[in-house]
């Protein structure tokens, strides 16, 4: 893994770790998705000025990964060091998961699972209404295509035409109690979603180069699309990795000591996130 | 009532090019005829309530004014997160417009009738709330929500509610309307039964007994200061609405009733913990559940 997504999930661990409780593994899964639709410039976006008429909107319909995002708009500009370092504690606007309207660079509310690509077409449609050729990006969780509104999202999607909507599925294949294959063992993301009449693409979620070779197509004619990203829970470190324990927890001292090998933690660095608590 | 809605939202539709009727497949042949003028502002997100609510928050993230329009229960029930989470939570500006509230679906049963959602809407924040009297006054709420920027929630009749007004009157948001004077009791009612209240005042003035109307139009914000004046000056106060007495107008005028120290009994009128009962015209449907001009003149006479 290069040293910048090491780096990025370094920021992430010690954030969750001083708010004394993350979505670490659904935050760890999304980093190169985020990584590369902001700091490769797939958006259009301007941190200071996050409303700006031009720019795209994207909206993080998995709101628990919220960590990843709010380290990639911290990463972006769009707020200090210091501001993320509060998250999740009094006095900060940033919480567990996404709030409008307070956190720059967030355009919706997100948490309860089901909603974002609901939005996402709202957004679309109405960018197409306005003639604006401004694009709308939706990362979903593969959990949380088990409710039925991100299917008459879908439907509505397609009846619309509605090409400059993206939908990116966080395909970790794991969720809060389980496998998803244990749970709900249909997700076959692409065959169901292409019967929807989207575009549908099956990339490696972790990298970078795929991941910015498809988010760069130009859009097309009529269809949304689709990119199913495969990635692992938990990505970057041994034991957080497709472990479903992991999907809201803090390590216990021998397990600290591992996230800190693999993330190159040191102890001061621990130490001075205690000081933030 | 729908027709009035049909013909206030035409109005607004010509006016503002952002307004945006949101219909699943809940149109009448009145939304067809707006459709073939204004396609570009006419969606139908087919059955599918759900994605249709937030949908609306984004359109309406984006400067559109939605009025997202479908049967009653369908709205207030399905979608009651996506309206908490998508639309008040994020304060979009979004018009709900709950067709068909009460029982006014009648023969169609209890799966279409809204008799509990004043209970679960009047919660969530931001969301201003208006139960419209008469057709008259649906036009006024329409206009008023269009004013209002944020989310606003109509409960509306369907085609048989009566008009109550004879002439143009000021509508205020929050503001209770007195309908008739009286000096018996006064009469606290919400929505398309003061017609029915009406009827019951005729009947309970051959019996000299002068009952005092206040139309509550607006559930949120409730008109606070007109419940303490009005319970201040009588012992006995009646609230009267097609929903359940369980977190309805009677509930938050107790509440006021409670809290502000008020010495004045109140009757609540309404569904009492159950669903409507029986099938028939929506008359039939009110008579059977005591909601009819003769049931609401027996239980005010015997209760005074």
């Amino acid at each position: 893994m290069e040293n910048k997504l090491i780096e990025l999930r370094k920021k992430i661990f010690l954030t969750a770790y001083s708010a004394s409780i993350a979505h670490i593994a659904s935050a760890f899964s999304i980093v190169e998705i985020l990584y590369t639709l902001y700091l490769k410039k797939v958006l259009k976006y301007n941190p200071t000025n996050p409303y700006d008429k031009e720019r795209d909107l994207f909206i993080l319909s998995k709101g628990h990964g919220s960590l990843a995002l709010y380290t990639i708009l911290n990463e972006a500009g769009f707020f200090s060091d210091d501001v993320l370092k509060g998250f999740s504690k009094p006095g900060s606007y940033l919480g567990g998961e996404p709030c409008v309207p307070n956190i720059p660079g967030v355009e919706a509310t997100t948490g309860s699972l089901g909603h974002g690509l609901s939005i996402g077409v709202g957004m679309a449609l109405a960018q197409k209404m306005d003639k604006k050729k401004n694009k709308v990006y939706v990362l979903l969780g593969d959990g949380e295509c088990q409710e039925g509104a991100i299917w008459e999202a879908a439907m509505f999607a397609s009846h619309h035409k509605l090409n400059n909507l993206v939908a990116i599925i966080d395909n970790n294949k794991v969720q809060k109690m389980d496998t998803l294959e244990k749970i709900m063992g249909i997700n076959s993301w692409k065959k169901n979603f292409e019967s929807f009449n989207w575009k549908v693409k099956e990339i490696d979620g972790h990298n970078i180069d795929e991941l910015e070779f498809e988010l760069k197509q130009p859009e097309d004619q009529e269809r949304p699309l689709l990119i199913i990203a495969n990635t692992i829970k938990g990505k970057g470190v041994s034991i957080i990795e497709n472990n479903p324990k992991w999907h809201w927890k803090l390590p216990n001292k021998k397990e600290l000591k591992v996230i800190m090998e693999e993330l190159n933690i040191s102890e001061e660095d621990i130490m001075s996130c205690k000081k933030h608590i | 009532m729908q027709k009035a809605y049909i013909e206030a939202l035409y109005e607004l539709i010509v006016k503002d090019k952002n307004v945006i009727s949101c219909l699943s497949d809940s149109g009448t042949d009145y939304d067809e005829l707006i459709a073939r003028e204004f396609p570009e502002q006419c969606i139908n997100f087919g059955i599918s309530e759900n994605n249709k609510v937030a949908a609306a928050s984004g359109l309406a993230a984006c400067g559109k004014i939605p009025f997202v329009y479908t049967t009653n229960a369908f709205l207030a029930y399905r979608s009651y997160e996506f309206i908490r989470d998508d639309v008040c939570l994020q304060n979009r500006n979004v018009k709900l417009i709950g067709m068909g509230c009460g029982v006014s679906w009648s023969t169609l049963g209890p799966t279409h009738h809204t008799t509990e959602d004043i209970s679960a809407l009047k919660a969530i924040p931001n969301l201003t709330i208006f139960s419209p009297a008469s057709p008259l006054e649906v036009k006024k709420c329409l206009k008023k929500s269009y004013e209002i920027e944020g989310p606003v929630y109509i409960r509306i009749g369907m085609s048989d509610e009566k008009e109550i007004y004879n002439n143009d009157y000021l509508f205020e948001t929050g503001k209770n309307i007195v309908i008739k004077n009286g000096d018996s009791a006064t009469v606290f009612a919400t929505g398309s039964i003061i017609s029915e209240l009406l009827e019951a005042q005729s009947m309970l003035l051959e019996d000299n007994i002068e009952i005092r109307i206040i139309n509550v139009h607006t559930i949120k914000p409730f008109d606070v200061k007109n419940i303490i004046e009005e319970c201040s000056k009588q012992k006995k106060v009646f609230s009267l609405e097609e929903h359940s007495i369980i977190g309805g107008i009677g509930s938050s005028i107790a509440d006021i009733i409670a809290t502000n120290n008020i010495d004045s009994k109140l009757i609540k009128i309404g569904l009492n913990d159950k669903f409507a009962e029986g099938y028939g015209t929506y008359d039939q449907i009110k008579q059977i559940n005591n909601l009819d001009a003769k049931s609401i003149y027996k239980i005010i006479k015997e209760n005074i």
